[in-house]
């Protein structure tokens, strides 16, 4: 399997994970983070199965969701489902690295959770 | 500050309006508005154009220059304004600043978006480049595949059902259609999107648990405002309605870095800075027009503004709170869900169906009886960048 290639931050003055990455932390505005990785599995936080996509995609429908790591990270990805009943709010997930759109005849790597 | 007025305002049919161009749609509304203000071959101060996607969509960019040309305006001062769906009322912002502020006595602000000069999934892709481009973009995330994420988690909190947003997708398209400016015209039954065998057809799902008629229509059109200092308006014709308050408010790019991703901290601070200013309270209000670009937001949105209360936004449109005639009338104009969403022109759109509803100048079908507050909500982004205007009928 790839390796899950999405850094988080950790604010070093108040420990607030962000992904995606500020500037400034967003609870107390310091400026010095600790790089983190997202660790182990995923519970889905929430999805929808996403028709009428936009330029680039040939498929009829994707899984789109947000999900928490184990260590705090949120992030958004796709998800490997082929009906909304293969889901549930609370479900564990297990990321994966792969594929989740070609842009201008280039692969562009992202999250895809496994339910 | 000084207090600022609206004494014109204009509109066009929204719709697929495959014979004008971006400026064309510009002008027209534009002058619809001076004309409204009686404003003749008189000039203003200052144009601000409230647009999001000429350049990506129409392959023009200046648009604020070019229109100052197309109206012969020079030399008036000329902005283009570009803050996502949330462009309009950011426009009407900068006129409000530049009149209150003393620099400028005459302000034209226009908002237009051509959107159907390309296929739907360009459409589709423009709107979501305002999505945060690494965290969300790439995945192929769409503004209705968010609001299909937050539509879930709403329900799964606060109890929203299937049915109360059925409502308000059919209280909308009703007003619709008594509103000649409306992109949707058509009136829809339960029987035709829900219970019928042929539903699935007509109302197929566009982001699960949202379908096709939770979703607003991808529309062309424009609408403009003349905005001057109150103590000036009684020089004009109409009856002056005043920017009584303005608030606005921004929250994160990503959903997901929200506390509570159902709580639309924006929409709730950027109205209550508007009440407040207004001196008034959600119950003063006469008639609204809330940013129901999907079914979910204009029961969220009536919340989080404090018509209801959290979890009885959905409750009130099924109790028919939010008709024409009720509690608080919402989107008599069909809103964003039948007038159409050309994305520039929203804000402008939402404060013009104000005006006319504070003026009492619509057909009776259409107006709130004796209304004297009104309240917008212009919602950018998902919800990361939201204005709301208060208007008040004021004095000939």
């Amino acid at each position: 399997m790839k390796h899950i290639d999405i850094v988080a931050y950790k604010c070093k003055a108040c420990g607030k994970i962000h992904f995606p990455f500020h500037d400034r932390c967003l609870v107390c505005k310091k400026r010095e983070f600790e790089k983190i990785a997202p660790q182990g599995n995923a519970k889905l936080i929430t999805f929808s199965q996403v028709f009428n996509l936009p330029w680039g995609f040939d498929q009829r429908f994707i899984f789109i969701g947000v999900a928490e790591f184990e260590n705090g990270v949120k992030a958004m990805g796709q998800i490997k489902a082929e009906s909304v009943d293969e889901l549930k709010l609370g479900m564990t997930l297990k990321p994966t690295w792969d594929v989740v759109r070609v842009i201008s005849g280039e692969n562009i790597y992202g999250l895809k959770f496994e339910p | 500050m000084r207090p600022v007025a609206i004494v014109g305002a204009g509109m066009i049919p929204f719709g697929r309006r495959d014979d004008d161009n971006l400026m064309d749609m510009l002008a027209y509304a534009s002058l619809n508005a001076l004309d409204d203000a009686g404003l003749g071959d008189k000039g203003v101060n200052a144009v601000y154009v409230a647009n999001m996607g000429a350049g990506m969509l129409n392959h023009q960019m200046s648009v604020a220059s070019a229109l100052v040309d197309r109206l012969s305006l020079m030399p008036a001062a000329a902005d283009a304004i570009e803050n996502g769906p949330a462009s309009g009322a950011s426009a009407i912002k900068n006129g409000l600043f530049a009149v209150a502020s003393g620099y400028c006595d005459l302000v034209l602000v226009v908002g237009g978006e051509k959107m159907r000069d390309v296929s739907g999934w360009r459409a589709t892709d423009f709107v979501a480049s305002m999505t945060h481009p690494t965290a969300e973009y790439i995945y192929g995330v769409t503004l209705p595949g968010m609001a299909g994420m937050f539509t879930r988690l709403y329900m799964e909190k606060y109890g929203v059902t299937r049915e109360q947003l059925v409502q308000v997708a059919i209280k909308n398209q009703e007003m619709g259609a008594l509103n000649p400016y409306a992109h949707v015209e058509s009136r829809i039954t339960h029987e035709g999107i829900v219970d019928s065998w042929h539903s699935r057809v007509n109302n197929p799902p566009t982001a699960d648990p949202l379908r096709l008629y939770d979703v607003c229509p991808v529309s062309d059109g424009a609408a403009a405002v003349i905005l001057c200092p109150l103590d000036m308006a009684k020089q004009f014709e109409k009856i002056p309605i005043v920017i009584a308050g303005f608030g606005q408010a921004t929250d994160t790019h990503t959903l997901q870095e929200r506390d509570d991703p159902t709580d639309l901290k924006a929409v709730t601070l950027a109205s209550q800075q508007a009440l407040e200013m207004a001196k008034l309270k959600p119950s003063d209000i006469s008639v609204a027009e809330l940013h129901d670009a999907f079914t979910i937001l204009e029961i969220a949105e009536s919340e989080h503004v404090g018509f209801f209360p959290k979890g009885e936004g959905g409750k009130a449109v099924e109790a028919g709170k939010t008709k024409l005639g009720g509690q608080i009338p919402i989107n008599v104009s069909g809103g964003l869900k039948a007038r159409g969403h050309p994305v520039g022109a929203t804000g402008v759109a939402q404060v013009v169906d104000i005006v006319w509803q504070l003026r009492h100048e619509l057909p009776q079908e259409r107006q709130v009886q004796n209304a004297v507050n009104g309240l917008t909500v212009n919602f950018g982004g998902f919800g990361n960048n939201v204005l709301s205007f208060v208007l008040r009928r004021g004095e000939q």
